[in-house]
């Protein structure tokens, strides 16, 4: 079983480490240990761009416990490019819907203690 | 499986209460027994729904109060499912009295945070989602919920002013709830103009953090029958999953444990929603019960919102749903919520609602998940 750690390194260079399932060919991510599509074990690794559009988001005023400094930040779920799969992550320095339209190109950049970092491209 | 009933319920107010966790849990148990009019060695077993007891230094709640209520050598369980927990673990009573295992059982939900402020509780609350992907990359619960709204603003053409009537719907009703959290009235400019808690969730789009218990008690029906006048039968019980994370969920807009756990609990009952008289459903913030009204089928997929603009969810409207404030104004202790709304619905039908009755009611309907709906269940009940 792959470790998050890989899927952390990915990440570190902006790309997203998923599973392939060998029998029907549907992608996870790579926390997955059965295809959620047709109950396969059986994956290949597949290493895709970090790559996306912002499909939503939130812009965060009161944040959890480690996030004080950032705020406002925003919360992002982004979909990711030629797959069904979609991806989220921190985005700092966004203010007000207007800094983020829906749809705006986005990518992953990197990993830290604020997980998967997302910026727009 | 033998038909399943409610004989009794209790509530202690919902709000920022003084008593410790096993005091609110006793005070709510002593009045669903004394509600059944039965006593204490009559229960057969304890189902007791808590996420944070260790906020107030008690986890292993069951034993505490079962010690308490007397009846020490009763087993029972304790059950987390985030915010859900309260309807897990009523479903996991009605199972039991449904299999023929007990004749009467106590379902007890109980929660005591709000002496942790919020950022304790805003921290420990994102620990319900997929962490690794959510929580631990900053999204709070209000966040996880804003970033639903966003997507449904945009897809349905509805405005944060359509959110902000759920609001004040759900505190219409809340202000006659006596054992509401936040009774008083609200407009839609005291919504509008509150602060931003995360965009574009203001703070009274969301629901209070609350403490409170709140009680049951499940019997057969032929004990039912044998001893009470006033009681309300279980006709549906239904349960469901969804991907833990929103990014893993074909549609950010809709919650599919919410539809899973509806459509089996409709079978089982035998009915279809416009049956429904009312219905308590998970509103913790106002996105969700438009999310949850068109999930359980009251209405067609982006249609929710022209509902509540034509106020067909208002007390006494073509469904009347959240009559006792919902989540949003009667309160949110995360694992009493489900059970709380069990005795909602156990008031409306055994004619203790006052003012907030819903008229000539027959069915009602309960809808309470975890998290962002990554666990639910339904269960739909009818006055006898």
């Amino acid at each position: 079983m792959l470790s998050k750690e890989e899927f952390i390194n990915n990440a570190k260079v902006g790309k997203i480490l998923t599973r392939k399932c060998t029998k029907c060919g549907h992608l996870h991510l790579v926390t997955t240990y059965f295809c959620q599509n047709c109950g396969n074990a059986g994956f290949e690794n597949v290493i895709i761009e970090g790559k996306g559009t912002v499909a939503t988001y939130t812009i965060i005023t009161v944040p959890p416990e480690g996030y004080e400094k950032d705020v406002p930040y925003a919360w992002i779920v982004m979909n990711v490019d030629n797959s069904e799969l979609r991806i989220s992550g921190f985005m700092a320095n966004i203010k007000s819907p207007v800094d983020l339209p829906l749809g705006i190109k986005v990518k992953i950049t990197g990993y830290d203690e604020h997980g998967i970092i997302i910026e727009k491209q | 499986m033998e038909k399943v009933c409610v004989i009794g319920a209790g509530s202690t107010k919902y709000g920022k209460l003084q008593d410790s966790i096993i005091d609110i849990a006793l005070q709510a148990s002593v009045e669903a027994i004394e509600s059944a009019g039965i006593g204490p060695k009559q229960i057969q077993a304890g189902y007791i729904s808590n996420v944070f007891g260790i906020a107030d230094k008690q986890v292993h709640l069951g034993p505490v109060i079962m010690s308490n209520l007397g009846i020490p050598e009763v087993p029972s369980l304790s059950i987390e499912s985030a915010c859900g927990s309260g309807s897990v673990s009523f479903r996991e009573a009605y199972a039991n009295v449904a299999a023929g295992f007990y004749d009467v059982v106590l379902a007890t939900g109980i929660e005591k945070v709000t002496h942790t402020g919020t950022e304790w509780t805003t921290t420990y609350f994102s620990y319900c989602s997929d962490f690794f992907y959510e929580g631990g990359a900053g999204a709070s619960f209000p966040g996880l919920f804003a970033s639903m709204a966003r997507a449904y603003l945009a897809e349905f053409k509805a405005t944060e002013e359509d959110l902000a009537m759920v609001a004040v719907k759900n505190h219409d009703n809340g202000y006659l709830n006596p054992k509401a959290h936040l009774r008083k009235k609200i407009t839609i400019d005291d919504v509008l103009n509150s602060a931003v808690v995360a965009s574009p969730l203001k703070l009274y789009d969301c629901c209070p953090f609350s403490d409170g218990a709140s009680a049951v008690i499940l019997c057969s029906e032929k004990f039912a029958k044998a001893h009470s006048k006033n009681y309300i039968e279980v006709i549906g019980s239904g349960r469901g999953g969804s991907p833990a994370a929103l990014q893993g969920r074909e549609h950010i807009t809709t919650i599919p444990s919410t539809k899973i756990a509806a459509q089996a609990a409709y079978k089982m009952a035998g009915i279809t929603p416009k049956d429904v008289d009312f219905a308590e459903v998970h509103d913790c913030f106002t996105i969700a019960e438009l999310v949850d009204t068109e999930d359980l089928g009251f209405f067609e997929k982006g249609k929710a919102v022209q509902a509540v603009r034509e106020g067909r969810t208002r007390l006494n409207g073509d469904i009347s749903i959240n009559p006792s404030g919902g989540l949003k104004s009667k309160g949110h202790p995360i694992g009493a919520t489900g059970i709380g709304q069990v005795v909602e619905v156990f008031d409306q039908l055994t004619g203790k609602a006052g003012e907030r009755t819903v008229k000539d009611a027959k069915i009602g309907l309960t809808h309470n998940f975890g998290a962002t709906g990554a666990s639910c269940a339904v269960h739909i009940f009818k006055s006898v």
